[in-house]
C-alpha cells in the first residue's frame, strides 16, 4: 500500500484503535515551529511559493495531495530557517526541492525538467543539494500528518451507516481544506483542529439534518480542545465568507437572490 | 562544520562521532558501533552511499528512511535516531543512520545456551516471543512488511531481556514485490512456503512465518527448517506439516513454482519442538498455518492463552 496522506499511519480498518492516539501524539512533529508565525518575512515568502507551488501543479496536472504535501514541507523547512535576503533563486530552489521530495514520497514520476520548464534551470547536483538540506531540517519525517489524516477517525465518531454520505462529507471536507491551504493564518492549529472544523463545515453544508450530531461527536473528542476549535472555526468561516463574496463578485449581475448569497447568510449563522 | 541559514552548528557526521569498531556489512553497507562525543552515548552508525541521481535523492531511501523514522516509536524496534549527511573521500554524499545500539542479538543469545541439555527457560522464552509479536503487531499496523526475520535481526539488551526488531531496510509496503531482493537476500530457513512457491504478493503472513520458525528455534536452539536450498527448504517444510494439497491450501497447486512433490503425512508439531507446552504447540500451530490468510495475525497472536500467565506490565 503506497503512502496515503489520509492514512499515513494506518492501513488497514481493524488496526484503527491501535494508532489512533498515536495520531494524535505524532501531529505536532510535522508542522511549522510556532515562532515563525509572526514573521513578516516567513508570510511573504510562503505566500509567493505557494502561489508557486499551486501554478505547477496546474501545468503539470499533479494530484492534489503532492502539492499539499510540497506545501506542508515548505511550511515545515522555512519556520526552521531564516529567510535569506537577496537571493531570489532561493525561492524557486525550494519550491522544486519540496515538489520533487513530495512527489517522490506519493510515488509519482516527476522530473526535473518537468517541473522547471517555465524558470530558470538549476543543475540535478543543486537541487538534491536543497532536497538533504530540507530532509536534515525536517528530520526525514516525510510521512507528514495532515489534516486529511485524521478525517475518517472523525467521520467514524459520528457513526454514520451510509457509505455514499460519508464519502460525500469526507470529500466536502478535503475540498475546504485544500481552499484553505493558501491562509498561514490556519498554521497556528493542529492539523486534527483543521479536519473536525472543515468537517463540521462540511456536515452543515451537505446534510444539515445530520450536523448537529456530527458536531457533538467530534466536539466531544477526547483529542480536541473546545476553545481551539472554536477559534479555528471563526477563522475558516471568515475565510468561506471571503470565498463567498470572490464567488458573489462573479455572479452578481444575475440576482441579488443567488445561491452565493444564501451561502453567505447561512454562514453568518453558523456558530460552534 | 556547517551553519544553517538560523546559525545552528550543525556537526557533520565524522565531527560527531567517533567510530570504534566495524561490527558487521549491513545490506546497504558498513556498520559501526560509535560514541556520540556530545553525549556520550554508544550508537550503531550505518553508512549507506546516497546514488547519485538525475533527479536527486532516491525515493527509495527517501521512503525507508521515513519509514524508519514513523516507527521508532515502538519500544520493540531499533530506534532510528538521527540521520547525518556527510561526505566520503570521493566527495560523494554518505548518510550516517544512527540507530540505538544493542549489545547481543538473537542468534547470539540462543548460541551462549551451548552445553547439552542446557534450555532457554520457558519464560524467557515466552517473555521474548510476546516482544516480537508485539513489535511486528506495531510493523504492521502501520502497513510495513520486514520480510527478513531471523534471529541474526533481532537485537537484544542482555541486562533487561528487552528485544528489538532491526534491518527494517528491506521493509516494504504490501503488494511491493522484489524479485531480486527475494533470492539474494533473505535467509532461507524462515521463509514462508508461499514465497518459496513464488508467490507474487506477500501479505502480513510471511512474518508470522518467521516469528513460527523463531519460536521454535528458542525451544530446542536448533532451526525447525534448515534448508540449504530452495527445494530442499520445501522438502524440509513439507516433512514436518505434510505436503500441502488443494484440501489444506487452497489454491497451492497454482503457484507460480509448485510441482510435484514426494507426498509425506504431516507429524506432531511436539515431535518437533519437544519441551513446548500444550498452549505454546497450539500458537505455534497457528503461525505455521500453510494458508497465510489463515496464520495468526501478530496482534492476535499477542492476546492467545499461551502468553496469559506472563507478567506484561514492562513490555
Amino acid at each position: 500500500m503506497e503512502f496515503d496522506l489520509e492514512d499515513p499511519l494506518v492501513s488497514l480498518e481493524e488496526e484503527q484503535t491501535f494508532t489512533i492516539s498515536e495520531l494524535f501524539a505524532s501531529e505536532s512533529e510535522h508542522v511549522p515551529s510556532p515562532n515563525c508565525l509572526t514573521s513578516t518575512h516567513f508570510r511573504v515568502f510562503c505566500c509567493e511559493a505557494i502561489s508557486l507551488i499551486l501554478q505547477v501543479q496546474v501545468s503539470c496536472k499533479l494530484d492534489p495531495f503532492v502539492a499539499y504535501l510540497a506545501i506542508n514541507y515548505l511550511h515545515r523547512f522555512m519556520s526552521s530557517q531564516e529567510i535569506p535576503q537577496g537571493k531570489p533563486w532561493f525561492l524557486r530552489l525550494v519550491v522544486i526541492s519540496c515538489l520533487s521530495l513530495a512527489s517522490k514520497m506519493k510515488n509519482t514520476t516527476l522530473s526535473f525538467l518537468v517541473i522547471q520548464k517555465e524558470g530558470c534551470y538549476f543543475k540535478a547536483q543543486s537541487i538534491q543539494r536543497m532536497e538533504l538540506l530540507i530532509l536534515g531540517a525536517l528530520k526525514w519525517r516525510m510521512r507528514s500528518i495532515t489534516p486529511f489524516s485524521f478525517l475518517h477517525f472523525f467521520i467514524s465518531l459520528a457513526e454514520i451507516k451510509d457509505q455514499s454520505l460519508k464519502q460525500a462529507l469526507k470529500s466536502r471536507a478535503s475540498e475546504i481544506i485544500f481552499n484553505a491551504q493558501n491562509d498561514i493564518k490556519l498554521l497556528e492549529y493542529k492539523p486534527s483542529t483543521v479536519a473536525a472544523t472543515a468537517l463540521i463545515f462540511a456536515s452543515h453544508e451537505l446534510f444539515p439534518q445530520q450536523y448537529s450530531i456530527l458536531r457533538a461527536s467530534i466536539t466531544a473528542s477526547e483529542y480536541l480542545d473546545g476553545e481551539t476549535l472554536s477559534k479555528c472555526f471563526d477563522l475558516m468561516q471568515d475565510m468561506m465568507r471571503m470565498e463567498a463574496k470572490e464567488l458573489m463578485i462573479d455572479t452578481s449581475f444575475l440576482s441579488t437572490e443567488t445561491p452565493v448569497s444564501m451561502l453567505e447568510r447561512n454562514t453568518k449563522r453558523q456558530r460552534i | 562544520m556547517e551553519k544553517t541559514g538560523a546559525g545552528v552548528v550543525v556537526l557533520s557526521a565524522k565531527e560527531a562521532f567517533e567510530k570504534l569498531e566495524k561490527v558487521g556489512e549491513g545490506t546497504y553497507g558498513k556498520v559501526y558501533r560509535a560514541r556520540e562525543k556530545a553525549t556520550g552515548k554508544i550508537v550503531a552508525l550505518k553508512k549507506t552511499r546516497l546514488h547519485e541521481d538525475q533527479d536527486g535523492v532516491p525515493p527509495t531511501t527517501l521512503r525507508e528512511v521515513s519509514i524508519l523514522r514513523m516507527l521508532s516509536r515502538d519500544p520493540h524496534v531499533v530506534s532510528l535516531m538521527d540521520v547525518k549527511q556527510g561526505q566520503n573521500k570521493e566527495g560523494k554524499t554518505v548518510l550516517y543512520l544512527v540507530f540505538e545500539y544493542m549489545d547481543t542479538d538473537l542468534k547470539k543469545f540462543i548460541r551462549s545456551f551451548d552445553q547439552p541439555g542446557q534450555n532457554i527457560p520457558p519464560e524467557t522464552i515466552k517473555s521474548l516471543m510476546y516482544q516480537l509479536c508485539k513489535g511486528i503487531a506495531f510493523c504492521h499496523g502501520h502497513g510495513i512488511l520486514h520480510r527478513d526475520l531471523k534471529p541474526h535481526n533481532l537485537l537484544m539488551d542482555r541486562k533487561t531481556m528487552m528485544l528489538k526488531i532491526a534491518d527494517l531496510g528491506l521493509a516494504r509496503a504490501f503488494t511491493v514485490p522484489i524479485k531480486k531482493y527475494t533470492h539474494e537476500i533473505l535467509t532461507l530457513w524462515y521463509r514462508a512456503p508461499e514465497v518459496l512457491l513464488g508467490a507474487t504478493h506477500y501479505s502480513m503472513a510471511v512474518d508470522i512465518w518467521s516469528v513460527g520458525c523463531i519460536f521454535a528455534e528458542l525451544v530446542t536452539r536448533r532451526a525447525l527448517f534448515p534448508g540449504d536450498s530452495e527445494l530442499q527448504q520445501l522438502l524440509h517444510i513439507f516433512r514436518l506439516l505434510g505436503t500441502p494439497n488443494e484440501e489444506v491450501w487452497p489454491g497451492v497447486s497454482k503457484l507460480k513454482d509448485w510441482h510435484e512433490y514426494p507426498q509425506w503425512n504431516s507429524q506432531s508439531l511436539s515431535t518437533a519442538v519437544p519441551g513446548l507446552e500444550e498452549l505454546g504447540l497450539d500458537l505455534l500451530s497457528q503461525m505455521l498455518e500453510y494458508e497465510p490468510s489463515k496464520r495468526i495475525s501478530a496482534k492476535k497472536a499477542m492476546e492467545h492463552a499461551y502468553f496469559d500467565d506472563l507478567d506484561k506490565r514492562n513490555l
